[in-house]
């Protein structure tokens, strides 16, 4: 039988305070992770897992780990909390309505990795999940779940927020660092890895919200267990944040695996009163864009990469037959023209001119080979970037002027 | 060592060489904005992208490390497609004022366009607005709009000079290198932001609308503005000479040496060549002389050798004196050590130079002369001029130079050389020391003749002539060369007129520190 995971006891009063979430079986993983357990065989355990990335990408969180080489300078954790990724908006229900069980993960994971540092990097506007994240960490600390010598196990470790300054990019593994390192928030070119030279040129573990909060639900009922609430290869559930034209927009913990047209039409209730479905974009805005038809699609890694689509962050974004598609685009091109850190020539210069000329259209001024460019352009920034945000841009602008050029040159003039 | 393909080709280049080094050995230039040799690979400008079998996506030449058996190709048609992107993003921002850009000519931007581009624009949007003329330092202008965002100069001042004025600002395509408020860019190698930058985004004021970068020509030659001896360009213009010039010299550049200077020079050495064009002496002065009508630079050694055979050879190596400067090359030093010192005896030898300067801890020697080393190697005892010492009983004094001026007062050196009876002085600058020698030799400058300076670290370095002598000038060694087999001192030596090469593959054989490691 597959159940909630991650959002079991959401909507539970005061959840978000270490009593309550320890009456819930609470801090029973940290217990069993550092009296009972070696690093070694949390590594193995989670491994077995199959827990990928919750981020994006998809990575399996036990292979990064094992990645950390051994050394005498100080490792880090970072837990990437900057959920930029426009429809994302599942971390903020983990950290502000559940924020101990995040912090089991990081105490699991530190201990697992050898880390006494851990940083969690949060999105700038979180302000209010900041300070309660910062109330979960105090009364953690007061219990001695952190600090010196945690449970008498003999290991340490402090952990910090740190609030963003709105920047998109900051979501980036590396441009995280550099921001946390308190420098402009520039993605550096790999490798190295940052499990190699990472913060502060030391080895650093960086992993989603979502990912680390998987942890102590891993340590507690086994990797076998949690490979059994999603897929084989790709174990676990996965937090689906559903926004648009449906009836019921908001987060759906399902598994890996269920259809996106059971998501849109059974969990989130279905389309709003006369819309129909028109398109949708299944794995945050960077993943390609998918038409009504080809909706009938199982929500995992493998499939949606079938597909020629993404998992990316499980965001789902409904657009209805209401909605232009031009509009859509403009929307896309101008959050990327925007976020792009201008540090490489292809996403700066890319980004910014694919968006004039996508304004340029919308003001009906638009040109025969307009399309045509647009399509060159970002099949130029495509892979040629130094960091994932080309790409990020390039996918969703190439997916839309394929499937639904039809449309877009209904707006060129004639 | 290991192999790999570049092109096809096998290459054999050590391990750990990127990508781009490796091609470079191989003699095929990858095109690349944002790398320079003095620092870690960038990656921001992704014009070195190559494809390598095995990898998806086309890899960075600057920072991809080779590793065996590696197939790189530089020039298939994904990458030469993906150069031509770069391009067409950067020229999409780029201002196409060429015609007024100091950089023209000299640009990386113009030049990869030239080579890989050559598109029509389908640029037809309107390009963003910056920032055209920024005051960032003594010399230096920037112009955001030119900028491509390589941050050369960023990581020059974070990475060199440490002390970080420049930054990048805004993000996306607003982004632009700016100085940070209050800041101003003041250090020695401010003129090396001007020299890296690939495009006309900073330039000198020193150069800025002076001239044309293709009306000048450019030759390798050795800094002499402190003992550092950093290696130079020295860019003069050439031809046109339909217009007057007021000067041959108009720039001078940093050459690689990773032994002496790395990438760069100094801003003394950068900005003060104009000793090189003005206030020369281009003619031979007489100003009392018997012999005025028949003195030329051709026997103006005979004529030194019949008055040095004068002095009563049981005075003369009391009647002689000599003042040096160790802008005098190796060679030159050399001859008057073996024709005066060895062979006449000579004691009274001072020397006069510029006063020391203040150096860094970086290039900047605090000596302000090329060759102190190596006039001490030869054997020179450095003592400074002593007018009292250097009148007593002389007859003939040979002075090499301009800067006794700059040492005493007119008044007091007048004193001292009326009191003796003949004097001849060797310099390429004219100044009022002019008028108390009996006649003075206009001579050649470092930039004019051949030869070789010993540096501060004791390297021994060659030059070659880069501009001609004016007028009447003559490089010091050939009326030295000549002076000695005038004179009769080794003359299996001297007969056979001993030029820069000669000379230092003999001083190799007298002098251990000279000996090449190939003589």
């Amino acid at each position: 039988m597959k159940e909630k995971v991650l959002t079991e006891h959401f909507g539970l009063e005061n959840l978000h305070k270490i009593d309550v979430y320890q009456k819930q079986g609470g801090y029973r993983a940290t217990e069993k992770a550092l009296k009972k357990m070696k690093p070694q065989e949390i590594l193995e355990e989670v491994k077995k897992a199959n827990l990928r990335g919750r981020g994006g990408a998809g990575f399996p969180a036990g292979v990064k780990w094992s990645f950390v080489p051994p050394t005498d300078k100080p490792k880090y954790l970072c837990v990437n909390a900057d959920e930029g990724e426009p429809g994302t908006f599942k971390d903020r229900y983990i950290m502000s309505h559940n924020p101990h069980m995040l912090l089991e993960g990081i105490i699991i994971t530190s201990f697992c990795v050898g880390i006494s540092v851990a940083f969690i990097y949060i999105r700038g506007e979180y302000e209010a999940i900041a300070l309660r994240l910062e109330q979960a960490i105090s009364e953690a600390y007061e219990k001695g779940f952190l600090g010196k010598n945690i449970l008498d196990s003999g290991f340490d470790l402090d952990i910090y927020v740190h609030r963003g300054a709105g920047a998109y990019i900051c979501g980036e593994e590396t441009a995280l660092l550099e921001s946390l390192e308190g420098k402009r928030g520039n993605p550096r070119l790999k490798p190295p890895f940052p499990a190699s030279v990472g913060l502060f040129q030391c080895p650093t573990v960086i992993n989603n919200v979502e990912t680390i909060s998987n942890i102590s639900h891993i340590i507690l009922n086994g990797a076998e267990w949690f490979v059994k609430q999603g897929l084989p290869k790709d174990g676990g559930t996965r937090i689906f944040g559903v926004s648009g034209m449906v009836k019921n927009p908001g987060i759906y913990e399902l598994p890996l695996g269920t259809s996106l047209k059971d998501i849109i039409f059974k969990h989130a209730g279905g389309m709003k009163e006369g819309k129909k479905l028109k398109a949708v974009i299944p794995g945050g805005m960077s993943a390609p864009i998918l038409t009504a038809d080809e909706i009938d699609i199982k929500m995992d890694f493998d499939s949606l990469i079938e597909a020629n689509s993404m998992l990316g962050s499980a965001a789902i974004i409904v657009i209805d037959d209401k909605t232009s598609i031009l509009d859509v685009l403009k929307v896309i091109t101008k959050f990327y023209s925007h976020e792009s850190c201008g540090q490489c020539t292809p996403c700066r210069i890319g980004n910014s001119w694919i968006n004039k000329i996508v304004k340029r259209i919308a003001e009906g001024k638009g040109k025969k080979e307009d399309i045509d460019n647009i399509v060159r352009l970002a099949s130029n920034i495509e892979g040629n970037t130094l960091c994932p945000l080309g790409d990020a841009a390039a996918m969703p602008i190439l997916s839309i002027t394929k499937k639904f050029r039809k449309e877009l040159e209904s707006q060129l003039q004639p | 060592m290991i192999k790999i393909f570049i092109d096809e080709e096998p290459v054999e280049v050590e391990e750990g060489t990127t990508v781009l080094k490796a091609a470079e050995r191989a003699g095929i230039h990858i095109p690349h904005l944002c790398y320079h040799p003095a620092f870690p690979p960038e990656g921001s400008c992704r014009m070195c992208l190559v494809e390598i079998e095995g990898f998806p996506k086309l890899e960075l030449a600057c920072s991809t490390v080779v590793k065996e058996d590696m197939k790189i190709s530089t020039k298939s048609e994904r990458v030469v497609e993906a150069r031509k992107a770069v391009l067409e993003f950067l020229l999409a921002e780029h201002p196409l004022d060429c015609p007024i850009c100091d950089k023209a000519g000299d640009c990386k931007l113009q030049d990869y366009y030239d080579e890989y581009g050559l598109f029509e624009s389908q640029f037809k949007e309107t390009k963003e607005k910056k920032e055209k003329k920024i005051k960032i330092g003594k010399h230096l202008i920037l112009d955001q709009e030119r900028c491509i965002l390589c941050t050369r100069c960023v990581r020059f001042l974070k990475e060199v000079t440490k002390t970080q004025e420049l930054g990048v600002f805004h993000r996306g395509v607003h982004s632009c290198v700016n100085i940070y408020d209050g800041a101003v860019i003041e250090n020695n190698y401010t003129g090396n932001l001007a020299e890296i930058c690939p495009v006309g985004a900073i330039t000198d004021e020193d150069f800025r609308f002076k001239t044309r970068t293709w009306f000048l020509k450019e030759g390798e030659s050795i800094c002499p503005l402190c003992s550092r001896g950093c290696n130079i360009l020295i860019q003069y213009h050439a031809g046109f000479s339909r217009f007057e010039l007021p000067k041959r010299v108009y720039r001078i550049k940093a050459r690689e040496n990773p032994e002496v200077n790395g990438f760069w020079i100094c801003d003394r050495g950068r900005y003060g060549y104009s000793y090189i064009d003005e206030g020369r002496t281009d003619q031979i002065i007489l100003n009392k002389i018997e012999r005025e009508n028949v003195l030329t630079r051709e026997n103006i050694s005979e004529y030194l050798g019949e008055k040095i055979k004068s002095v009563a050879s049981a005075e003369k190596a009391s009647g002689i004196a000599l003042i040096l400067h160790t802008w005098l090359s190796n060679e030159e030093l050399f001859l008057l050590h073996k024709i005066f010192r060895k062979g006449l005896k000579v004691e009274k030898i001072f020397f006069a130079d510029l006063p020391q300067g203040k150096g860094d801890e970086y290039l900047l020697t605090s000596e302000t002369s090329p060759n102190r080393r190596g006039a001490q190697e030869i054997g020179f005892d450095i003592k400074t001029v002593d007018l009292d010492a250097l009148a007593k009983g002389t007859d003939f004094l040979l002075a090499f130079g301009p800067f006794l001026s700059g040492l005493f007062s007119l008044k007091d050196l007048k004193a001292a050389l009326d009191k003796i009876k003949r004097k001849v002085l060797f310099s390429p600058h004219s100044n009022e020391l002019d008028s108390l020698f009996d006649m003075v030799i206009p001579v050649a400058l470092i930039a004019e003749k051949e030869g070789s300076l010993t540096n501060v670290e004791g390297i021994v370095q060659d030059f070659q002539p880069v501009l001609e002598p004016p007028g009447d000038s003559l490089p010091e060694w050939k009326v030295l060369s000549d002076l000695g087999k005038e004179l009769g001192i080794d003359s299996d030596f001297f007969k056979k007129f001993p030029t820069p090469e000669t000379i230092l593959s003999e001083m190799g054989k007298t002098i251990p520190f000279f000996k090449r490691k190939n003589d």
